[in-house]
């Protein structure tokens, strides 16, 4: 009775073996587990959501014994934990960026009690860079059409060929799971590596889009954080911002955009109008404080 | 290609819908032999009075042979000579990943298809050792019962059950073992889980507990998991410890009884 569904659905549980050695059970939050997945040789991603506690986060490895792992750092904004580990475990390779809406996608987990889980569906939507709700940017945007079950976030999610499109979470969209992609991983585990943590900008400053008499847009200071970096360069509260290093702006997203060009630290000079006149003021980017 | 049609209709012809005259819906069940054998869920094939319908619309009455509550399957058999069996899979070599495909008739609607893959297998926690399939397919009250089949059509499990969205089916290499041997040792109660062990709620006239001597109000010294563990090792009586009369803060002796489980059938009728 051999045909080609099943000959199909060997392939699937073989893409499914063979990445299994790569997804762990993450144990760091109350109740339920999550999924990880080996990006590097002792270094695993998961979703940051599912981390609640800093310390006595254990993993269920591959091989279902129990180890201890400490948190190197984690991004909010991108939904990406990074844990270290001192157990080998071979990471899978990435893919190539040839995604398409259409394409299939597996997502694997791993729980104490029943090992690795497997769950199939579809790329349903794919774009380019994409702000998520959470103030990070994801490179591209990767929306699955696949079931999320307790536990399924921080797991590895795998195209037909069984190359990393990158890990998944349920937390960054309403409307669907998304796969974070594995070059956003890549550059966060460097800077989490590097720094423990992901430094965005800061100007602090409260900001609401107008539009100014002459059709020009910017943005209007409704806050100004006290001894914030806008405050200590002289910013008032009405200026309208008009351009950040040399763009212009009109959202809050083109700022986020310029700020991540610029480093924390470094000066970047800004157009505002106050009181009809256009002025400069150069203010130094800080570092947006970490939610407590 | 040879899709999921053609294995959905030919698995069609190998799955029934039960009929309970005591009890409103319906639920599947699986021909497991020519010759009229079904298996079904226990939650299923409850109460008097059970009617089989078949694929063509024939509707024959059915005589259950064995329950196993624990396990959820029963086995009934209908009059009916050269029937379309399902063909069995071997469950013990299943992966995550492959695909599954479930019949059954979700909500009453004969003979719907449901597709996925195999999430995975494992014990589910709280249900002591025995392994369950999960599945990534979508099923709804009345599946239960129904076969979970491979992607060549073959039986790998009887979708029982759904729990965070996942289906739940009693591997298939379980469901022969019951019908050639009969149910899982048990002992003929209903409990509850309670922090200092099991309390017996309610226990079956002529069940093993109450040839022990067990009584409805007795808390059993010991968790849920170690009691299925105990009932699963294959030994031929337990050794139980239990208090009596537990309503305060009281402390009470701790009793101990023996219940002798029996053999297992080697090759049942």
């Amino acid at each position: 009775m051999a045909n080609e569904l099943a000959a199909f659905s060997k392939e699937l549980a073989a893409v499914v073996a063979q990445a299994a050695g790569s997804v762990v059970a993450v144990h760091a939050r109350p109740r339920f587990s999550s999924s990880g997945a080996f990006w590097r040789p002792g270094i695993l991603v998961t979703a940051e959501h599912t981390v609640r506690r800093e310390e006595e986060i254990t993993v269920t490895l591959p091989d279902g014994t129990s180890a201890a792992a400490t948190l190197a750092g984690s991004d909010p904004g991108t939904d990406i934990a990074v844990l270290k580990l001192d157990a080998p475990g071979a990471p899978v390779v990435a893919a190539a960026d040839d995604l398409a809406p259409g394409n299939l996608a597996l997502a694997l987990g791993r729980s104490e009690d029943s090992g690795i889980n497997a769950t199939l569906g579809l790329v349903s939507a794919v774009s380019g860079p994409w702000r998520t709700w959470r103030g990070g940017r994801l490179d591209r945007y990767i929306r699955l059409d696949l079931t999320f079950y307790p536990g399924s976030s921080g797991g590895l999610v795998l195209n037909a060929a069984g190359q990393a499109l990158g890990i998944a979470t349920s937390a960054l969209s309403r409307i669907a799971g998304l796969a974070i992609p594995a070059s956003t991983i890549n550059r966060v585990v460097d800077e989490v590596l590097a720094r423990g943590r992901v430094a965005r900008g800061y100007l602090g400053v409260g900001l609401q889009p107008v539009e100014l008499p002459d059709h020009q847009k910017g943005l209007i200071v409704l806050s100004l954080e006290p001894e914030g970096p806008a405050a200590l360069a002289g910013a008032l509260i009405g200026d309208v911002l008009v351009a950040l290093g040399g763009t212009a702006v009109s959202d809050t997203d083109d700022i986020q955009t310029v700020l991540e060009k610029h480093g924390v630290g470094r000066a970047i000079e800004v157009q505002v109008v106050r009181g009809g006149a256009s002025r400069s003021l150069s203010i130094t980017i800080g570092e947006r404080p970490r939610r407590s | 290609m040879r899709g999921f049609g053609e294995v959905a209709e030919r698995l069609r012809r190998s799955t029934v819908q039960i009929h309970s005259r005591a009890a409103r819906g319906s639920g599947s069940g699986v021909i497991w032999s020519n010759d009229g054998l079904v298996v079904t869920n226990a939650h299923v094939a409850r109460g008097a009075g059970l009617e089989v319908e078949l694929w063509d619309g024939r509707r024959l009455p059915a005589r259950t042979i064995a329950r196993d509550p624990r396990r959820d399957l029963a086995s009934l058999r209908v009059p009916a000579p050269s029937l379309d069996a399902a063909a069995p899979g071997n469950s013990s070599t299943l992966r995550p990943g492959e695909l599954v495909i479930a019949v059954g008739s979700p909500l009453g609607f004969a003979g719907a298809v449901s597709t996925g893959v195999i999430h995975s297998i494992g014990p589910i926690r709280g249900m002591g050792s025995l392994a369950w399939i999960r599945a990534q397919v979508r099923l709804a009250p009345g599946n239960s019962g129904g076969p979970l089949a491979n992607a060549e059509g073959r039986v790998i499990g009887i979708n029982t059950a759904i729990v965070n969205g996942l289906g739940i089916a009693v591997p298939s290499n379980d469901a022969a073992d019951f019908v050639r041997r009969g149910p899982l040792p048990s002992l003929g109660v209903t409990l509850r889980p309670v922090s200092a062990g099991v309390l017996i709620l309610d226990v079956d006239p002529g069940g093993t507990a109450a040839l022990a001597s067990l009584q409805a109000g007795d808390l059993l010294l010991l968790s849920l998991d170690e009691l299925y563990s105990a009932l699963d090792s294959g030994q031929p009586a337990l050794r139980l410890r239990f208090m009596r009369g537990v309503t305060s803060s009281v402390r009470l002796p701790v009793r101990e009884t023996v219940v002798r489980l029996g053999e297992r059938a080697l090759e049942a009728a």
